[in-house]
């Protein structure tokens, strides 16, 4: 991937004025004209609203999508571009914290937060803040129970959704029941539920999420006073719970892994075959129907485990390519084989966030703090698993069900000869998808050829094309003008943007300094040189080799099979709460996230080094191996 | 041994940890060796010796005037004073007994470390050292790399001249004269030297921000005199006491150190190594066990310290001397949170943009 001159980061006039280049001079790649018909009008830059796009932050969103937006796949960045932002601006309000705008430039995701800066409105919106916010905090777990009990409520909803080829007749019971309504009311109705079901999850997913954040950042910020330069880990391992549904799917593998070494199933799982034959040849041994059993029980709802962030129907789940979990299950199976105990140590981890934090305690200068220290300890806990947990229910299970849903509608549009590939759906906007099923009733309805059955097969062609050509292309990290301050809990936390970041982007103008050095923020202590792997999709995953040094734009939690591969890791984004930091940290590895422009500046195969102390990256050999 | 009160009482002696004998510092260095810290070994030539000497040479009144009249003398006095009392105490004679006893512990020490001519460190240990607020941090002598018993003895009784330095006879911890005028005797220290791969000082908190949960560490390359006295710019390493963490390495280039240099036969500032001057003097596993045996002389002594230590070329990790911490341990503690309020409340506030610390500060740096 290379940069064109007008596209770097921050090109040298610009960076010297303090700001990065206008959104507006960002350069449409040769053969990706038109991309911007792919997306809804209120998503593009406008001449009509320049003053205002040119005049703000933006920043790219590669931790949630780290690829050119497919068109259905908006649906996600347009739900939280509302859900999110309501959260500060409606509901409690936060009172110096504005919503997060979005646009999206060469089909990838950028974001701007707002920021609430008239003393008065900050005062008015405190009030709100301090009653409304203050309710949630003070009954936080009654209110977190009833929080899962509207998720796994949503999620079953969601699996209940079914999509079908309209029938050549309506059945008997369409008649004989004498409800009027048929099958073409039926698709129309099942895809606005579909819809409807994603943006209540959505909702669900911000209720809490900001304020969770919001408490343990002020405790981040105590221990940071406190005891200045401690790191984020640690601070994290205070808080972090040790049963959070994160690890469930791992520890369901691990149990699989022990079934099979009791059930004389080992042999069979160990060589490196595809799932499905490893899977047939259980089905044939004497033991297998137990095992595979227990593989069902298993998977349902813990193989719902995305290989992404969640956010693109592309982040494939384990339950839709089992290779990863097998990979990870065969670990596992050796590792018993070798006499090891491959439980996690809870015990151990228990006892050491007891101590860790009993200690830090001890090092307080007096009573007052000490207090303080213990309910913002109290507090953090009560929130973490809320922010650690909800990950799974949203965008594990609840998204990967729903891109599952998607592709059975797609198999509709297959049937009915709109579409050759189910997977051609996520190229249609879903209001355009609005249009091609109500084409699709017409044309049931009448008996004559529906329009769509000639129009999408070139439009995703020349969808498909603009959109590989946007692949190639790198997004800067950041344009237009950074603010004076940055408020916004969010961004700081999930996506590890601090005024640091923006300088650091500032100053590196997309190359390495000139020093073969990155820097980025230390997610995971330790050092380590190996070999760059370079992953951009999470289907090159499988040619990480034993050594490797992960380079990704994000990684996800369920890639942790390869961690136990790898010898480091390192990101584009990412912060202290990103997906992976919180499971990073239990892998022991050493890595560096939010470094902006490892994917570009290194290549897979040259030697690097990863300083998780440190927080860099460099590049030891020019010359790939 | 009929003396009641001995010349020489070695480190490792039972009596040694609560003996007076061995002044702030060897006192200190005894209880270390005692709890099983890797001190070198070594002896301590008594206080009682060092008044036994003052008493036979008839200079012990002599010694009270002198710290008497400094208190009051200007400067060009307090150094006529000490120039001429020094004097005196390099010419007066050993008593013999006192002289037989530091050679027969030389020897000793000599055939405990199977080294015959075995290089030792002479220094001085006060009595006033461990007063509350005195720490004399680089008033006493240290002598370093001296061999052969003649040579000991020689700077024993250098150490005890040190006492009457001018830095010494006016130094006033808060403006009290108190501790100087008063009758303190010293010990003279005699221990293997390490040969040093690094050297340096550690601190069981952060001497600039007070933060306890900090183990620093100082070093640099060669012997550790250099990041004592303030000659050399050490390498600077912060580790996080709770969990080990290397939390900073801040590597000076050092293109001199202190080491034992052939062509004088002392030690001496001679060129580092051209491959060790952009190098870290300590790897991380040296880092780590400082950082480890700092906590642990803490939680033995029960208050921070600081503390001066070596590594040698093969790794292993050496005591030289501890110290209570005086700086921080005496001021008035800071409080880190501005106001005193719940959690919650603590919360909203943080979300209105109110910082919850006295620091107004950046937390992100």
């Amino acid at each position: 991937m290379t940069l064109t001159s007008s596209n770097d980061p921050a090109d040298s006039s610009a960076a010297a004025a303090g700001r990065f280049i206008s959104p507006f001079a960002v350069e449409t790649p040769a053969g990706a004209e038109g991309w911007e018909s792919m997306y809804p009008y209120y998503a593009l830059l406008s001449e009509e609203r320049r003053e205002l796009d040119d005049g703000k932050f933006w920043f790219f969103d590669g931790m949630h999508n780290p690829e050119p937006l497919y068109p259905f796949d908006t649906i996600m960045t347009e739900n939280w571009w509302v859900a999110a932002s309501q959260m500060s601006t409606r509901v409690w309000p936060v009172p110096p914290a504005g919503g997060i705008d979005h646009r999206i430039i060469n089909g990838y995701l950028y974001i701007s937060p707002n920021a609430v800066t008239d003393p008065v409105e900050i005062g008015r919106r405190a009030e709100l803040f301090g009653v409304r916010a203050g309710h949630y905090f003070q009954n936080w777990d009654e209110i977190y129970d009833q929080w899962v009990t509207k998720a796994t409520d949503c999620i079953d909803r969601l699996k209940a959704i079914q999509f079908a080829p309209l029938p050549d007749t309506e059945p008997e019971s369409s008649v004989f029941e004498h409800r009027g309504l048929y099958s073409s009311y039926q698709l129309l109705t099942t895809y606005g539920e579909l819809l409807n079901n994603l943006f209540e999850m959505g909702s669900y997913h911000f209720e809490m999420l900001n304020l969770g954040y919001g408490a343990y950042l002020t405790f981040r910020e105590f221990c940071q006073a406190a005891f200045p330069g401690i790191s984020d880990q640690t601070i994290a391992s205070m808080v972090s719970g040790i049963d959070i549904l994160l690890f469930r799917p791992d520890d369901e593998v691990r149990g699989l892994a022990k079934l099979a070494v009791e059930l004389d199933l080992a042999e069979l799982i160990l060589p490196e075959n595809t799932p499905e034959a490893t899977l047939t040849a259980i089905a044939g041994h004497g033991n297998g129907a137990k095992w595979l059993a227990a593989f069902e029980v298993a998977k349902d709802p813990w193989f719902w485990f995305s290989t992404g962030a969640g956010y693109t129907h592309s982040d494939r789940a384990w339950i839709d390519d089992l290779r990863l979990p097998f990979t990870a299950m065969r670990g596992y199976i050796q590792g018993l084989q070798n006499g090891e105990d491959i439980r996690r140590p809870l015990d151990a981890i228990l006892a050491e966030r007891v101590r860790v934090t009993d200690e830090y305690r001890s090092y307080l200068p007096t009573e007052d703090d000490r207090d303080s220290f213990d309910g913002l300890v109290e507090l953090a806990r009560k929130v973490f698993p809320f922010v650690e947990n909800h990950n799974f229910y949203i965008e594990h299970w609840h998204h990967s069900v729903f891109w599952s849903k998607v592709r059975e509608l797609g198999d509709v549009f297959v049937a009915h000869n709109f579409l050759d590939d189910r997977e051609d759906i996520f190229y249609l906007h879903r209001n355009e998808i609005y249009s091609a099923l109500y084409d699709l009733n017409i044309g049931w309805a009448t008996g004559t050829e529906a329009r769509g059955e000639t129009y999408w097969r070139p439009e995703v062609e020349r969808r498909r094309r603009i959109r590989d050509v946007l692949k190639q292309w790198a997004p800067q990290p950041a344009l237009g003008v950074p603010p004076e301050f940055i408020t916004e809990p969010l961004t700081v936390m999930l996506w590890g943007i601090t005024q640091e970041t923006v300088q650091e982007w500032l100053g590196a103008g997309g190359e390495d300094g000139g020093d073969g050095e990155l820097r980025g923020v230390a997610a995971s202590a330790g050092k380590a040189t190996g070999r760059a792997r370079v992953i951009t999709d999470p289907e090159q995953l499988h040619e990480v080799e034993d050594g490797d040094i992960l380079v990704c734009r994000i990684t996800a939690p369920s890639w942790a099979p390869v961690f136990s591969r790898l010898s480091a890791a390192v990101s584009d984004v990412g912060g202290i709460m990103a997906h992976t930091a919180i499971v990073c940290r239990e892998y022991g590895l050493p890595a560096v996230v939010g470094t902006g422009f490892a994917t570009v500046t290194i290549r897979t195969g040259q030697l690097i080094e990863v300083d998780g102390n440190r927080g860099t990256v460099r590049i030891l050999e020019e010359n790939a191996q | 041994m009929n003396s009641p009160s001995p010349y020489v009482l070695w480190l490792d002696d039972p009596s040694a940890p609560e003996s007076k004998l061995l002044g702030g510092k060897f006192g200190s260095l005894a209880q270390m060796t005692e709890a099983g810290f890797a001190v070198p070994p070594g002896f301590g030539v008594t206080t009682t010796a060092y008044r036994h000497f003052l008493k036979a040479a008839g200079l012990a009144d002599r010694a009270r005037e002198v710290r008497a009249r400094a208190v009051t003398a200007d400067l060009a006095e307090v150094q006529a004073l000490s120039a001429e009392f020094t004097t005196a105490v390099g010419a007066a004679p050993l008593p013999a007994d006192l002289e037989t006893a530091v050679r027969e512990a030389y020897a000793e020490l000599e055939s405990r470390t199977g080294q015959a001519g075995l290089p030792v460190a002479v220094r001085s240990s006060g009595e006033s050292e461990d007063l509350a607020g005195a720490s004399f941090a680089g008033q006493y002598d240290t002598f370093l790399w001296i061999k052969g018993a003649e040579e000991v003895l020689q700077h024993v009784r250098r150490c005890w001249a040190g006492m009457f330095g001018a830095a010494v006879l006016t130094y006033r911890p808060e403006g009290d004269a108190s501790i100087t005028t008063a009758d303190h005797g010293i010990c003279v220290g005699i221990q293997q030297m390490v040969e040093a791969r690094a050297a340096g000082v550690m601190f069981t908190l952060d001497p600039v921000t007070g933060d306890r949960s900090k183990v620093v560490i100082e070093g640099c390359w060669g012997l550790g005199e250099g990041v004592v006295s303030g000659g050399i710019t050490p390498s600077r390493y912060v580790v996080d006491k709770v969990t080990f963490e290397i939390l900073r390495r801040e590597v000076a280039v050092q293109e001199t150190q202190f080491r034992f240099d052939p062509a004088i036969s002392a030690v001496g500032l001679v060129p580092v190594e051209a491959d060790r001057r952009e190098m870290t003097c300590l790897e991380d596993v040296h880092i780590d066990a400082l950082a480890r045996l700092a906590k642990r002389i803490e939680q033995h002594r029960g208050a921070p310290q600081d503390i001066e230590w070596a590594v040698s070329e093969s790794g292993d990790v050496h005591v030289l001397q501890v110290r209570p911490e005086t700086v921080w341990s005496r001021r008035a503690a800071t409080q880190v949170i501005g106001e005193r309020k719940s959690a919650v409340d603590h919360v909203l506030a943080r979300f209105a943009g109110v910082g919850l610390t006295q620091r107004a500060g950046s937390p992100q740096s």
